[in-house]
């Protein structure tokens, strides 16, 4: 896939939870999502500060959720869908850990009590 | 001091309780189910306080290899275990590849009690002598897997179907 590119430039995936902690920065990346935005289109509908926003752009920068025209007057902001896909990876296979193996115990379980129910109707 | 973060894990069973119980002490039991979708290696199982569990999990070429410490054992009763997520090949407790700040400690407590035929077990992780990082970050996962993270969830549905349209 092309975007692997951006692999060797990954930042750990500690900056992308902290950057995903606060419900701002989730719903800028929300408003990103719908395309390619300047700071001002993004602050429009926040009741903050265009300052503030750019601070909150700088910590998803930071974190690799997003990317922002060096060249261009108005700097768009876009986003960065793989270090997002990394942290829901991540974070299915800390959910699935037990999870999946608590299903696969449930295997385990059935087939012990068959082995059991065998061995007692031998008896 | 603030209070550690849990990530606590509840599930009830059918089968009793003497049953679920060796399915998690004993070794050849343990290997069948333990470690998702995984082929379950154990090296070394010696289940007292202080005994070691050494653990190999295989995904075809891919090995994860993590090391326990038993701290209690109260049969039928309660486990509990430090658990080194992840180790080098002589067993060395190591920062986790992918996630450095993930804690390299994880105090593990398991409990199991009687549910009407069944056995509920109630699994708790904790961060264990770990560092204010370490402690953030497993708080950051934790509180993503709740509420907040259905946001993030919602976030990556957008984005697919933005980069497909953008593709097609």
């Amino acid at each position: 896939m092309e975007q692997l590119r951006y692999m060797n430039a990954q930042p750990t995936l500690d900056a992308v939870f902290a950057a995903l902690a606060d419900p701002t920065r989730r719903a800028i990346l929300s408003r990103l999502a719908e395309g390619q935005a300047s700071v001002t289109e993004i602050a429009a509908p926040f009741e903050i500060s265009q300052p503030a926003v750019s601070r909150h752009l700088k910590v998803l920068e930071r974190a690799g959720l997003i990317e922002r025209d060096v060249d261009e007057q108005r700097r768009p902001a876009r986003l960065k869908a793989e270090n997002m896909a990394a942290a829901v990876d991540w974070l299915a296979e800390f959910k699935e850990f037990w999870g999946t193996s608590f299903n696969q115990l449930d295997d385990v379980l059935a087939h012990m009590k068959r082995a059991e129910a065998k061995e007692t109707s031998h008896e | 001091m603030s209070e550690l973060p849990e990530y606590i894990t509840d599930r009830v069973f059918d089968a009793p309780r003497a049953m679920v119980w060796r399915a998690w002490t004993d070794p050849e039991l343990l290997a069948r189910w333990y470690g998702p979708g995984a082929e379950t290696i154990i090296h070394a199982f010696d289940l007292k306080p202080g005994g070691m569990w050494l653990n190999e999990m295989k995904w075809g070429e891919n090995s994860m290899l993590s090391k326990a410490i038993f701290k209690e054992v109260a049969p039928l009763e309660r486990l509990v275990w430090h658990h080194h997520s992840s180790t080098d090949s002589e067993w060395n407790t190591v920062a986790n590849p992918k996630m450095p700040d993930w804690p390299r400690i994880l105090l593990t407590t398991v409990t199991f009690e009687d549910d009407g035929p069944g056995t509920k077990v109630r699994l708790i992780w904790a961060p264990f002598e770990a560092t204010d990082a370490e402690i953030a970050c497993f708080a950051g996962a934790v509180a993503n897997m709740g509420k907040g993270w259905e946001s993030g969830f919602a976030i990556m549905d957008e984005m697919f179907a933005e980069l497909q349209a953008e593709n097609s």
